[in-house]
């Protein structure tokens, strides 16, 4: 073999061993992302929706696979928590944005603010405003993209309201026609609502028929509550009337919704999750149900809650991916398509303005609850909300509703009770 | 001994060893570190001394929790021991079909998974209209809100939990039933012994070890309780513990502080208290068993 072959062979050699190389390198290109979400996303229809979305996504980038895993609530935190402490976090996940706080403690969730603003106008422009600005504890800092989300409903059973002699052609404007609708069906021998005091969340739905985001959640700065004791005494006198006219059951229990479906129960405060049951019952046994927005103290006034899940990003090698993703996820035309499949409400406003999505009766009822209702745990991301906050607000309600407190002594205490625990 | 004829022994238990060292010793003494410092589980401990354990001990949620447990331990282990034994009699004085029925339902609710047992006795506690207040009703007594009136609370609980473990407990008593001779009996009979003199002086005598097994192995399962409390009163990070606390137990405790406040340091002391507890427990439980000579 010549000198110049020798040196042909040589380059040769080279140049496949640089192709290998190569080669080799693509491989380790191959990205593997981890996405968790609610265990609700991972079943039935939702899971096929999500399942699209991601090989839409990785056939955009080859090399690039999502491997979807669902978890209840406490398991979706308690494993991004303890993924934070080993290092394992999952690249892009879900949660409720009140526990985005914790999560920030434990580096779980990157800051997108600089990605975020790397995005073209027209996708930023896209959000509710208010969800977004609860990513956003600080102008520079953004932690999530605001996700899916909820405005709580009044579900309403028509058959039972009309047995008690009550018009169902047009809901209660205000709590004074609701309460007393509430009276003429516990007078015909059946349960008006649940127990509104078993549970936080519907606790804030009833407070919010008087109050406001402005008058409820955290002071982070000076550790204190911002609810109002004359407003919450107000509130927990509606307890006190309710009671005798409710369950006895949480709005969360199985029994509640049993029993609204066996025409028992008039009245259910709870976010549209309930509603394919209900669905379901319509179709099975001819329930007759609809949904309304919760009255207020005053016409145009709502009551009820609104809750938004986030989509955050882990910190780490996958996080421009991993944002890229997420982005994709909650854009227009994806949020669209998920709420004309679940008539879901989410927090990407372009696509719940979206005509066909708007027209669905659900959504429409759903973005007006979500407008007029106040903000469960605002403001998020200021601080981990200690477990004692949620249940002396518990406790306090069900004691003054037993009578065991006056509403304004009860009011008086709790605010007192929830400034010791939030200075803890 | 020579190393060399050793050798071969320590390989056969090293498996054992390693598995031991890191998914058992390695934690319990990286727990024991950080009890004694401020840590979230993620930035540098920082050293506290017995600060975490200080605190857990003044909290208001530490005397809440032990003050229900050891009510909760004082009823439902003996109450959970006799209802086994008595099942186990039950089931032992049948033969054939019968005996193996029966031995399967009491059994059942061992392998029914928790939340399904929750959601079972949610809808029989429920108030007004459950089984329960069903049945209360037809004696014109009031509803009753079991899982909400801090008075019941606790009952509701033990009773959900002694309808769970007396099956398994059964089991175990069943198998010890099973191994006492029968000339015992016979000879019991001869000398004019009636059924309850022989359940008093040789069942029960002979099932000692046994009964010191279940007594045991009740205490230590009681002092952890978790699931069951935490279902029951829907409990999340957020909020546990059902209605003044009436259900809040130490590993719930345990859990809120760990995911719900990210205090790892504090969960860990937490846990090492409780740990001691139920060392000292089942050292006292294995003094009696020396003392009445059941070793």
């Amino acid at each position: 073999m010549s000198t110049l072959s020798k040196f042909r062979f040589g380059l040769a050699g080279l140049a496949a061993l640089a192709a290998i190389g190569t080669a080799g390198r693509a491989a380790a290109e191959d990205v593997t992302l981890q996405y968790w979400v609610y265990s609700d996303f991972g079943e039935g229809d939702a899971l096929r929706l999500q399942q699209e979305f991601i090989k839409e996504f990785t056939a955009k980038h080859p090399g690039v696979t999502i491997d979807i895993v669902a978890k209840g609530d406490d398991d979706l935190t308690a494993g991004q928590v303890a993924g934070a402490a080993s290092g394992n976090l999952p690249d892009v996940f879900m949660n409720a944005q009140s526990v985005g706080a914790q999560l920030v403690e434990v580096r779980a969730l990157d800051n997108i603010y600089s990605k975020w603003m790397a995005m073209p106008e027209s996708f930023r422009a896209q959000f509710d405003q208010d969800a977004l600005k609860g990513c956003m504890p600080k102008p520079d800092e953004l932690y999530c993209l605001p996700y899916t989300g909820f405005g709580s409903l009044l579900f309403r059973n028509l058959t039972v309201l009309e047995k008690a002699g009550v018009d169902t052609s047009k809901p209660p404007a205000t709590w004074d026609e609701w309460f007393a609708q509430m009276k003429k069906v516990k007078d015909a021998g059946m349960y008006a609502i649940p127990d509104e005091t078993l549970v936080f969340n519907s606790i804030a739905e009833i407070y919010a028929t008087s109050g406001s985001t402005e008058s409820w959640g955290f002071d982070w700065a000076n550790k204190k509550t911002k609810i109002d004791p004359a407003i919450m005494a107000k509130v927990l006198k509606k307890f006190v009337d309710m009671k005798p006219l409710s369950s006895g059951t949480s709005r969360n229990d199985q029994a509640t919704k049993d029993l609204f479906i066996s025409n028992q129960l008039a009245f259910h405060t709870v976010g549209p999750w309930v509603n394919p049951t209900y669905e379901e019952a319509a179709k099975a046994s001819g329930l007759k149900y609809d949904f309304t927005l919760i009255p207020g103290d005053e016409p145009g006034k709502t009551g009820g809650i609104r809750s938004y899940e986030m989509v955050g990003v882990a910190p780490g090698p996958h996080a421009d991916l991993a944002f890229e993703f997420a982005a994709y996820l909650t854009e227009k035309a994806q949020m669209a398509r998920w709420a004309k499949l679940l008539s879901r409400y989410n927090a990407n406003a372009a696509a719940m303005a979206d005509p066909e999505v708007a027209a669905l009766p659900l959504i429409k009822v759903s973005v007006d609850a979500a407008h007029g209702a106040m903000d469960v745990a605002a403001p998020y991301f200021g601080g981990s909300v200690p477990s004692c906050y949620n249940s002396e607000v518990i406790d306090m309600a069900s004691a003054t509703a037993d009578g065991q407190h006056t509403p304004e002594e009860g009011a008086k205490e709790l605010v007192s009770q929830l400034n010791d625990c939030l200075a803890q | 001994m020579p190393l060399r004829r050793l050798l071969p022994h320590y390989l056969m238990i090293a498996p054992f060893m390693i598995l031991f060292a890191v998914f058992f010793l390695y934690p319990i003494l990286s727990g024991l570190y950080y009890s004694f410092h401020a840590w979230n589980g993620v930035t540098k401990p920082e050293y506290l001394g017995f600060a975490n354990y200080q605190k857990i001990v003044l909290s208001r949620d530490f005397a809440t929790a032990m003050r229900n447990l050891l009510t909760y331990v004082a009823i439902t282990v003996p109450l959970g021991v006799l209802v086994a034994l008595g099942l186990a009699l039950l089931v032992d004085s049948f033969v054939g079909r019968w005996a193996n029925f029966f031995r399967n339902a009491y059994f059942m609710p061992v392998v029914l998974p928790a939340f399904l047992a929750a959601t079972i006795w949610r809808w029989i506690y429920a108030p007004n209209f459950g089984l329960l207040n069903m049945i209360i009703g037809w004696f014109g007594a009031q509803s009753i809100n079991f899982l909400n009136d801090t008075g019941t609370m606790l009952y509701a609980l033990i009773a959900v939990d002694v309808w769970v473990s007396a099956g398994f407990n059964m089991i175990i008593i069943l198998a010890g039933l099973k191994e006492i001779p029968a000339e015992l009996y016979e000879a019991a009979r001869l000398d004019g012994a009636n059924k309850r003199q022989q359940i008093v002086h040789i069942t029960i005598p002979m099932l000692g070890p046994v009964l010191f097994f279940v007594v045991t192995y009740g205490l230590i399962s009681a002092m952890q309780v978790f699931d069951k409390p935490w279902l029951l009163t829907g409990s999340s990070f957020t909020s546990y513990g059902g209605r003044r606390n009436a259900l809040l137990f130490p590993v719930m405790d345990m859990m809120g502080r760990a995911f719900g406040g990210v205090r790892f340091g504090e969960a860990a002391a937490y846990g090492f208290l409780l740990t001691l507890a139920i060392v000292l427990l089942t050292a006292a439980m294995f003094g009696l068993r020396r003392l009445k000579g059941w070793a």
